[in-house]
């Protein structure tokens, strides 16, 4: 057969009549539609699933406010990927929601431009969050929530806020002998380590995974993993693990670690404020405090995350994408009801400073994330997750620290360019 | 089909149909021997693959709703919250009806588009026959993750040029699929269309059936089994289908089942969800257990009544 | 083309294709006379449909003066209508409509992705050098120092649809309302303007302002447009928003580099690895695509982490996939031999039962098996009172994966064999009882290789799905257990995560690497599947 003769568009244009025959009719109507939304201009949102449900009300206020077409559309898997492919080839949204550490590879791909703020706009931020989507010395992002890791205890079975690690564990240990609890320490592991979840013992006990340039920005060039201090901290991590106190397992995973928690088998959980709507949901007296580190070690630095809006370098609207990010999402009242949609603590002061009365976690989470570390955005922290996660799980499990930690090392300075 | 048949059917050729009893213990064996390590195999089968099933089935009738309260039995009562929040929470409705849709469409044509190339895989020599079959193979191995990126790019260029069957649309998801027609499903066909004995349709066409003819009035019909079962497998994995569908189709109301089911597991979500999300999956079997009713006279009919020895 | 291929008596087996096949065109008027009007009247209309289908397709291509696909769906439609109005080339017509539909969604995307294993296609080298320099450029922009921000309103003097679009910015601290296009900024008398508490023009005279909708549908002239100042240029922030920016660094063709205005540094183009580099190698992260040539494939085999465990994950990789495939298929006829008796109740509640682990979303429950295999919390080791750390070993692990393989595989195998059996004439084993063959001789002797005719291929195919099977692997135990030192390749690890895992976990995604790697992986199955395929040609003889 002849077909290859018959290359792409032909065979494109051919492939149309097998959806020709289901019926062209049918989908006419919305194509319609859009066009005639498009004649106001149209705004293509992209985001994952829950913030998209969050997003929607407002997408729409602004929609109508302005006479545009605000559409909110929910990518369940791989959404920056799939945003810098799709942005790649010009099919991508106008704006994209996403976590400040997709900066670095959203910038080396082109997928992103800087948001031009008024110093104004700029100073009604906290400033860790516009640290956070500060990327070469350009703002690429309008944050609106902030996050990071706290202890939350359940107070009935563990009145006093642990100072440190050993604390806790002898606290846990004490009410695992009275069969109160079956772990002492709810902190997610998985069968190939969690790095966000085990940093701040981590840097308690010495380690670090970037060491920072003389403008205070990470420097890919000077990785933390592998060297004495990492060595440190994972061998006094190897201790609380599975051939050591059995406080860090393998076996408490993202699926059971905050249930397990809710469901009264272990006092202490090491989570951030997405897990306070399961907290409250199972009726239990609970309070949060700083996750606490080694006696006589460093502090406990949890890794601070944020939540930004992004502008599509290639979006086919991009003035009203930058109107929309860089004018409506740094209004308070956005901020708050993102908040009544998911409780992450809000960026702007003034959001936050609303809401605070209400809810007094929110507070406490922030004092947890006072110390906390921006997590790094370079293209380079990439390599770090997959190696160094494997290499807590394996020393949880009982491999050599220093063996596996330098390996680690070495898998991660090697797939850094 | 006589008694005969179903006796010689297990291998024992016994007849007899009231001749001597020879005491119940000996029939109880016989019985175990023709038909009891039958429904022994099929009920440890059963255990076998409901095990996982019912631990969904509990989630999905678990007041709370979350993963990790979750056990082999419901042990917190039952109740079907988890449903109406289904409902209630996100467009599953919408979202099924354009699984069956797509899954309904795309199995069709493409065992359609399959069958007609497996005949003539099957019936005719032609140069490239065999080097065709195994690219047919080999292209279904290229990894899915690697094409996405040109999948954009086809499907960029086709939503420019014709927006009614570009992305968020479900005809233009509808071609993606029919790309897979030939492939797996084309393989199985042809395996059994070479089971069937050409003197079938060479006197067919000794008696002036043009090759259409053959085609569509005598092989289709004695293939009608093997037709239900591809049909049925085309089905199911489209509803699966997950990879392509989700940079597919970001429009909340043009997503599929599996789209929008993977959406509820998004990290923390996942325990959370864990309830409606069992209850969606036990919702996404009914279709294909009601599509296998269907098709099980077909799978099951066949050629049983001897058709093949003609 | 349709040459018959003289194999083994199959010339002359032909269907349809023997009168005509020596005499091309010739055996007209006793074909006539089998043409049924119905198949007459469904060419005509499927034909009809084709044609208007191509001449909708045409049009947007004729608009946007796409000659090239324009020409090609005329010759496909040409080509169709010759193929199914002429007499010859009777295989290809039941080819040709599955294969367009292959060729246009499989095959083109694979070729375009093998391309791509010759360049450094990855995160920070997708577009072209063009788009790189416009990246940089717009990513350096950067608020002129001591510069006021401006309340801005779009405005035009014309038609709000088509007009010259101007900027009227008002500067906040001043009270100042001017005017900006291309050629720059003027004064506007203030007596012409209203100005709105907020700062910004509501009306002026002579323009017309723009509302946010009207001004959103010209959203890309608004982007464009650029209003020289003294320090810099004048651009929009959104649209009620401008600001006085300069971009610091900006491409220079003279030397191919990057010049940055602030600090004059310099980076120079590097056409072999895509990228802007300076002096002291410091690279631009906004990179372009360009041909390294072999290199990809150079690493793959030079690189000791990739070769290194190469061949023990090849061999896991088989015993994965023949496990998978075999244990499937072993379990699957098992069960529909025992189910398939006339004499057995019930077995239509069987068969719907069983094919409900089929009928689950398998994403869904890879995850569920994965939670059930967890050591302190999984079902399995609470109902059966174990203490496995399933995941932690090795071998464990190993099994997990194809009992888990073997759960979701089996009703596959098990409705298909079941519709093999049906297709076998019930004739033919009787007739090997009544010979008084045993059971098992009876199945030996003509239900096996009967299956196995019908099923052999399927057995290949699906041996080459479980051996790139990516779910499987990465759904459950994403490939744990991995040894302490080495966490990048681990002991239930396939070759198509391990290769996911070194392109996409460094530094981004590499495209072009992992498409190098792909080919390695293909090469070596289009090896087996060729092998294994040509030992069907025997048993495909049997009955053809």
């Amino acid at each position: 057969m002849r077909i290859r003769t018959a290359g792409v568009v032909a065979a494109l244009g051919l492939a149309l009549a097998a959806a020709g025959c289901g019926g062209s009719d049918g989908n006419d109507e919305p194509a319609a539609q859009e066009s005639a939304g498009a004649a106001g201009g149209k705004l293509v949102i992209w985001a994952d699933d829950k913030r998209t449900a969050a997003l929607k009300p407002f997408a729409d206020r602004f929609g109508q406010e302005n006479g545009v077409t605000v559409e909110v559309q929910a990518v369940s898997k791989d959404l920056q990927t799939n945003f810098v492919t799709a942005a790649q080839q010009g099919s991508g949204p106008d704006v994209v929601v996403g976590a400040h550490d997709w900066i670095g590879n959203l910038v080396q791909n082109g997928a992103i431009e800087p948001v031009q703020l008024a110093a104004e706009q700029k100073s009604a931020f906290n400033e860790t969050a516009i640290k956070a989507v500060t990327f070469n010395g350009q703002l690429y992002g309008v944050p609106y929530a902030q996050e990071n890791l706290a202890l939350i205890r359940n107070t009935e079975l563990a009145p006093e806020a642990p100072a440190t690690i050993e604390d806790l564990v002898a606290t846990g240990k004490k009410l695992k002998a009275e069969k109160k609890v079956s772990e002492i320490l709810c902190l997610q592991v998985g069968q190939n380590g969690d790095s966000y979840h085990i940093y701040p013992l981590y840097t308690s006990g010495g380690g670090y995974l970037f060491g920072t340039n003389a403008t205070g920005d990470y420097d890919p060039s000077d990785v933390g993993v592998g060297k004495p201090g990492s060595i440190e901290a994972f061998k006094k991590i190897a201790a609380l693990g599975e051939k050591g106190e059995g406080v860090l397992k393998r076996s408490i995973s993202d699926t059971n670690s905050i249930a397990t928690f809710t469901g009264k088998k272990c006092a202490y959980l090491a989570s951030g404020p997405w897990a306070t709507p399961d907290v409250k949901k199972a009726n239990l007296s609970y309070d949060i405090s700083p996750f606490p580190g080694f006696a006589g070690g460093q502090e406990a630095q949890p890794f601070v995350g944020v939540q930004a809006f992004y502008v599509a370098a290639k979006g086919k609207n991009k003035a009203l994408a930058q109107e929309f990010v860089a004018n409506y999402t740094t209004k308070p009242d956005l901020a708050v009801a993102l908040y009544e949609a998911e409780p992450r603590p809000p960026a702007l002061t003034a959001a936050l400073d609303q809401v605070k009365a209400q809810d007094p976690d929110l507070a406490k989470f922030a004092e947890a994330g006072k110390n906390g570390q921006v997590l790094p955005a370079i293209p380079a922290m990439a390599a770090i997750w997959d190696p160094f996660g494997k290499a807590e799980a394996a020393i949880i499990g009982g491999a050599d620290p220093e063996k596996t930690i330098t390996a680690a090392g070495k898998t991660i300075t090697g797939s850094i360019k | 089909m006589t008694t005969l048949t179903g006796a010689a059917a297990t291998g024992r050729a016994t007849d007899e149909p009231a001749g001597a009893r020879p005491g119940r213990a000996r029939r109880r064996n016989r019985w175990f021997a023709q038909v009891g390590w039958r429904h022994l195999v099929g009920v440890l089968a059963v255990v076998f693959s409901l095990f996982p099933i019912v631990f969904v089935f509990s989630a999905a009738l678990n007041p709370l709703g979350t993963l990790s309260s979750t056990g082999l039995v419901p042990a917190d009562g039952v109740s079907f919250g988890n449903f109406g929040e289904l409902f209630e929470r996100t467009p599953f409705g919408r979202w099924f009806l354009n699984s069956l849709l797509i899954a309904g469409a795309a199995s069709f044509v493409s065992v359609f588009l399959s069958s007609l190339a497996a005949y003539a895989f099957s019936r005719m020599r032609f140069a490239g026959r065999r080097v065709g079959l195994l690219s047919l193979l080999l292209i279904q191995m290229f990894p899915q993750f690697l094409a996405i990126v040109a999948i954009f790019l086809i499907f960029g260029t086709i939503t420019g040029l014709w927006p009614e069957i570009g992305f968020n649309t479900p005809w233009g998801l509808l071609l993606l699929y029919l790309g897979g027609a030939l492939g797996v499903n084309t393989w199985l066909m042809k395996g059994f269309f070479d089971t069937l004995p050409r003197e079938l349709d060479e006197s067919a066409t000794m008696d002036g059936a043009s090759h259409a003819q053959v085609f569509f009035r005598i092989m289709l019909p004695l293939v009608a089994p093997i037709l239900a079962v591809t049909g049925l497998l085309a089905f199911i994995n489209t509803i699966n289908e997950f990879l392509m569908a989700n940079v597919f189709l970001t429009n909340s109301d043009s997503k599929t089942l599996a789209v929008g089911m993977y959406g509820m597991l998004q990290g923390n979500e996942r325990n959370n969800n864990f309830g409606i999300f069992a209850a969606a999956t036990l919702l996404t079997a009914i279709p294909t257990v009601l599509v296998f009713q269907f098709l099980q006279r077909y799978i099951v009919s066949g050629l049983t009544s001897g058709a093949v020895k003609g | 083309m349709s040459t018959p291929l003289s194999g083994p008596g199959s010339a002359s087996r032909t269907p349809g294709r023997e009168p005509a096949g020596s005499r091309p065109g010739r055996g007209r008027t006793r074909h006539d006379a089998t043409v049924s009007p119905t198949g007459l009247a469904i060419k005509v209309v499927l034909l009809g449909l084709t044609a208007a289908i191509a001449v909708w397709a045409a049009f947007p291509l004729l608009e946007g003066g796409h000659w090239v696909g324009l020409g090609l769906l005329v010759v496909t439609t040409a080509g169709l209508f010759y193929l199914y109005l002429g007499r010859r080339h009777v295989p290809a017509k039941y080819l040709v409509p599955g294969t367009l539909f292959l060729i246009a969604f499989q095959v083109l995307p694979v070729l375009y992705t093998a391309s791509t294993a010759f360049t450094n296609f990855g995160d920070g080298h997708r577009g072209s050098k063009d788009e790189a320099v416009v990246a940089i450029q717009t990513a350096s922009v950067r608020q002129v120092p001591g510069s006021a921000e401006y309340a801005l309103t779009i405005a035009t003097t014309g038609d709000p649809a088509t007009g010259p679009l101007v900027f009227l910015v008002t500067d906040p601290g001043t009270g100042t309302v001017q005017v900006g296009d291309a050629d720059g900024l003027r004064r506007v008398d203030p007596g012409d303007v209203t100005v709105a508490p907020g700062g910004r023009v509501t009306a002026a005279q002579g323009y017309t302002v723009l509302n946010i909708g009207q001004a959103s549908a010209r959203s890309q002239e608004i982007t464009e447009l650029v209003v020289p100042t003294a320090g810099g240029a004048l651009r929009s922030s959104g649209l009620s928003r401008a600001y006085e920016g300069t971009a610091v660094r900006a491409y220079d063709a003279g030397c191919d580099c990057i010049r940055d205005s602030e600090s004059g540094r310099t980076w120079t183009a590097d056409d072999e690895i895509g990228a802007f580099v300076a002096a002291d190698g410091e690279r631009l992260a906004q990179g372009w695509r360009v041909t390294v040539g072999l290199s990809n494939f150079t690493r793959v085999l030079t690189d000791p982490n990739i070769s290194g465990p190469f061949f023990g994950t090849l061999v896991w990789n088989f015993a994965f996939a023949i496990g998978s495939t075999g244990g499937t298929f072993i379990l699957g006829m098992f069960i529909a031999l025992a189910l398939h008796s006339p004499r057995m109740r019930g077995t239509n509640v069987y068969r719907v039962l069983l094919i409900l682990p089929y009928a689950m979303p398998s994403f869904a429950m890879l995850l569920v098996w994965r939670d059930m295999f967890n050591t302190d919390f999984g079902l399995i080791n609470s109902v059966f009172g174990l203490g496995v750390d399933w995941f932690g070993d090795e071998w464990t692990a190993r099994i997990a994966v194809i009992l888990v393989q073997l759960w979701l595989g089996y009703p596959y195998m098990f409705l298909v064999a079941t519709g093999a059996l049906q297709a076998i004439p019930r004739e033919l084993t009787e007739a090997t009882s009544v010979d008084g063959a045993s059971p098992w001789q009876s199945f030996r002797a003509v239900t096996l290789p009967l299956l196995l005719v019908a099923l052999s291929p399927l057995l290949i195919a699906s041996f080459a799905f479980n051996f790139n099977n990516f779910n499987a692997i990465y759904l459950t135990t994403e490939g744990a257990p991995f040894p302490a030192d080495n966490p990048s390749n681990g002991a239930t690890d396939l070759l198509i995560t391990y290769t996911y895992r070194l392109a996409f976990g460094g530094q981004g995604a590499e495209f072009g690497f992992a498409a190098a790697i792909s080919l390695f992986i293909f090469t070596i199955v289009a090896l087996v599947s060729a092998v294994s395929f040509r030992r069907t040609r025997k048993q495909e003889e049997v009955y053809a």
